[in-house]
């Protein structure tokens, strides 16, 4: 059986433009996403900002009721059954938010411990495993308005998981920390899989998702635009090929003409100081670099290069379509 | 036992948080004295010690009622703010027993209005407060702080649907002080309004601190205190679920 | 000059706008018509209860201390409301001429202190029979106009406070206290002890108030006219006061980084 199951699920808000006159307006943020994760996976929804992730995740763990379709964590049905998802999940989010600044660490996991129902005799002792495992043993008793943003995220995951939950749902949990820091968040969250848990996470750094997780999804725009593992996904784009193209200036028209050559799956522009990069993706069958550059004729061009393509352009290509 | 456990956890921690924010103790301790003063000198044409002593308990349940009022409504908007609401709600909790200890710990902040404004009363102005009935009085404390707690949460309830709920809890501050009796009379006030005043906390806690410690019927008054409390109660969690299925269904669990 | 006007008009009405955009007006309404009709009942009973003065005297009173506080309010609201919507910085790195851009939220802000002052005085007409003479009116709301203005400008010094901490609309919350108790809107300044009345002459609303009785009462307003100039004066005095120190503020929180505090 699935451990989290999303069928067709829909989110869609309603709200206004306007003071004088309210102009209703409809978004649809989720548009029919379905997906499911087994029992000891590490499953991955990557996608760009507003693509729909923390939208997707909200409905799972019972905060936001779906607009139509369904999903059940653990067999329970998040709308009906919500109390019970609750019970068994843990929900850990990345950002500066979510704790008493005013209170310590400890304070904080204290009353989080007595809302998530671990029981008097067990929370001091659960307390203390898991400050251990996430490494603020000894700073448990300093107010958190004084921690790094590295430590704030140590400490969510460890409120996210005093509970012992089976499920764990994870909402961009590296984001805005440093490289050390975030890779040792990524260490814990691969920990608690190796323990048994289940765990979904969300993220839209690609190279996270690609050694993280067991399966991804990518969303774009509400909707799941491909999925299988990090393997399959660059599967994807393999036998093709990635020429970047340095050029001073280049207009969308010319773009537009570039994406219509014989052979090309994909065009993007990375803006890299005053230059731009254009990264072409092609299906690797044609030698295009010749028409890539005669149509590239009257723009000042730099350097030309190819490399084999990643699971970053598999995202990308997914992404833009 | 364990819904018992998760109020007073919650009471524990949010009386913390609310009492190390100084400007929040700084104006619930101070805003009684004002109050106070003013009383003190309108009263002082013909004022009595006992009109005095009853402008200070006045003050400081007035300061409590603006506690509760503001503050309590503010509470759902403070989380929202610190990014933990999303945490409370998706607790396996009943909401109402998250909620209920914050709204009663915001009003215990109130306790520091009492001693603020008793001492202010007794070193400028040599109010005097006999203990005609120390036990009831001694009594009557919490069980205003505790009333007027739930009362403020039955507000808060009314207002969680709603993103700017302080701004209705500022416009209650000056009905309530009216109705409840606390620095005049219900008398003075026409009888159509009688059951509006009997029907709130600050009214009773009020006469239960003055029965207190000048003699008067104070159990009556602690007796009322109870049933509203539990009126109130119930009030507020009949409408908590539908609420927060609401909030739920319109997503402004996380909107600032 | 033109741009300065455009942004003390387009500016002030926009911020206003966003602070309040979130409020619906079943909200709105409350805060703007419940509460000044309950605080002229509050003291008018209050007064009768303690046998001073008349009913009149509490209406006139507050219905003008009810003016004043939007003008306090809002220049602290709108410097920690933005605090709090992390606005701040990028708004104290524009080029706009920066008392332009407050002036410009003062705008409103007078426009809702005429609209309470009318809820208060219609409440007073209403419940407590209190009438002030149509011929009055005018010369009324000139008064009003002038003592709104005077109290923006004493919010200038309110102001500053949120850079420098940030709950310090609270602290405001104080000042309104202050000007209950100081300025003769519940208690006669002559009642008052000697340096609470030297302190009054200093405070906005205090003489603007002293017009006000005399303008309901029949006075026309060249009578007034000295206790009209006074008042303004003291308002500009407290805005030039609060917007040097708002420049002195903003290079301290420069340097202490305490602007994104929350």
């Amino acid at each position: 059986m699935a451990v989290i199951e999303a069928i067709k699920l829909r989110r869609t808000y309603r709200t206004t433009t306007g003071v004088l006159r309210r102009k209703p307006l409809e978004v649809e943020a989720v548009r029919g996403i379905s997906f499911s994760v087994e029992r000891g996976e590490l499953f991955g929804l990557l996608g760009p900002n507003g693509a729909g992730k923390t939208t997707t995740i909200k409905m799972l763990i019972t905060l936001l009721l779906p607009t139509s379709g369904e999903a059940r964590v653990l067999g329970h049905d998040v709308v009906d059954d919500a109390r019970e998802v609750r019970k068994r999940i843990g929900y850990v989010f990345g950002g500066d938010r979510g704790l008493y600044e005013r209170l310590s660490a400890y304070d904080n996991l204290r009353y989080f411990a007595e809302l998530y129902g671990v029981s008097g005799r067990e929370q001091r002792t659960r307390i203390d495993e898991v400050l251990e495992l996430v490494g603020l043993k000894g700073r448990e008793h300093e107010r958190v308005e004084g921690y790094s943003r590295g430590m704030r995220q140590r400490l969510h995951i460890a409120r996210g998981i005093l509970h012992d939950p089976e499920v764990v749902f994870l909402d961009e949990p590296t984001i805005g920390v440093d490289p050390v820091g975030a890779r040792d968040l990524r260490r814990m969250i691969s920990d608690l899989v190796a323990g048994g848990k289940t765990v979904l996470l969300t993220t839209h750094y690609m190279f996270e998702a690609d050694a993280l997780c067991d399966r991804i999804a990518v969303i774009s725009r509400g909707e799941i635009v491909g999925a299988g593992s990090p393997a399959e996904l660059k599967g994807r784009v393999q036998g093709g090929h990635v020429t970047e193209i340095e050029v001073f200036g280049v207009d969308d028209p010319t773009v537009d003409r570039l994406r219509g050559i014989a052979g090309v799956t994909a065009v993007t522009i990375e803006e890299r100081e005053q230059k731009q990069v254009l990264v072409v993706q092609t299906s690797g069958e044609h030698e295009v670099t010749a028409a890539l550059l005669a149509q590239l004729d009257g723009f000042e061009v730099g350097r030309v290069a190819s490399r084999e393509p990643t699971l970053e352009d598999a995202y990308v290509a997914l992404v833009d379509e | 036992m364990s819904s018992l456990r998760v109020l007073w956890a919650g009471w524990v921690t949010h009386f913390k948080i609310v009492s190390r924010s100084p400007f929040a103790i700084g104006v619930g301790a101070t805003w009684p004295i004002v109050n106070a003063t003013l009383a003190y000198f309108m009263y002082q044409a013909g004022g009595s010690p006992q009109t005095l002593l009853y402008a200070s308990l006045g003050s400081a349940v007035a300061g409590i009622w603006s506690m509760a009022a503001l503050d309590a409504s503010g509470a759902i908007q403070r989380q929202r703010f610190w990014g933990t609401l999303e945490l409370l709600v998706a607790a396996p909790v009943k909401f109402a027993l998250v909620l209920l200890p914050m709204t009663i710990a915001i009003a215990s902040v109130g306790i520091y209005c009492l001693a603020t404004t008793l001492v202010w009363g007794r070193l400028v102005y040599g109010i005097p407060l006999p203990l005609e009935h120390p036990l009831a009085f001694v009594l009557a404390v919490p069980a205003t702080l505790v009333s007027v707690g739930v009362l403020g949460f039955a507000l808060c309830m009314l207002l969680v649907r709603f993103r700017a709920a302080s701004h209705i809890g500022n416009s209650l501050e000056y009905p309530v002080w009216l109705a409840s009796g606390l620095l005049f009379p219900i008398a003075v006030l026409p009888a159509w309004t009688h059951p509006i005043s009997w029907s709130l906390a600050t009214t009773w806690g009020m006469r239960a601190l003055l029965h207190g410690s000048l003699g008067g019927p104070v159990w009556l008054d602690l007796g009322m205190c109870a049933l509203l409390t539990v009126v109130y109660g119930a009030i507020g969690v009949a409408i908590l679920d539908r609420f927060l299925d609401a909030a739920r269904r319109s997503a402004t669990l996380s909107l600032t | 000059m033109s741009n300065n006007a455009r942004i003390f008009f387009v500016g002030g009405v926009i911020a206003y706008r966003a602070l309040f955009n979130w409020l619906n007006p079943w909200i709105f309404v409350p805060t703007l018509v419940v509460a000044p009709i309950f605080q002229v009942l509050f003291f008018a009973f209050l007064g009768r209860s303690a046998g001073l003065e008349s009913d009149r005297f509490y209406v006139i009173g507050n219905a003008l201390q009810i003016a004043a506080l939007p003008g306090l309010f809002a220049m602290t609201f709108a410097i920690s409301g933005e605090r709090w919507s992390q606005t701040l910085s990028p708004l104290l790195a524009s080029p706009a001429n920066r008392a332009a851009v407050f002036l410009g939220r003062a705008l409103p802000v007078v426009a809702n202190a005429a609209f309470v002052c009318v809820v208060a005085f219609v409440a007073g007409a209403l419940i407590l029979r209190v009438h002030i003479a149509p011929g009055a009116i005018p010369a009324l709301a000139v008064v009003i106009a002038v003592t709104s203005i005077s109290c923006t400008g004493f919010g200038f010094i309110c102001g500053p406070l949120g850079l420098r901490w940030r709950d310090a609309i609270i602290a405001v919350n104080l000042l309104d206290a202050v000007l209950l108790i100081f300025c003769g809107v519940n208690i006669p300044i002559d009642s008052l002890p000697g340096w609470m009345q030297a302190v009054s002459e200093y405070l906005p609303v205090t003489h603007g108030l002293r017009a006000a009785r005399r303008v309901a009462d029949g006075a026309a307003l060249g009578d007034v006219s000295g206790l009209i100039l006074a008042e303004l004066a003291i308002g500009l005095t407290y805005a030039g006061v609060g917007f040097a120190w708002l420049r002195h503020l903003e290079l301290v929180a420069r340097r202490g980084a305490t602007l994104e505090n929350s």
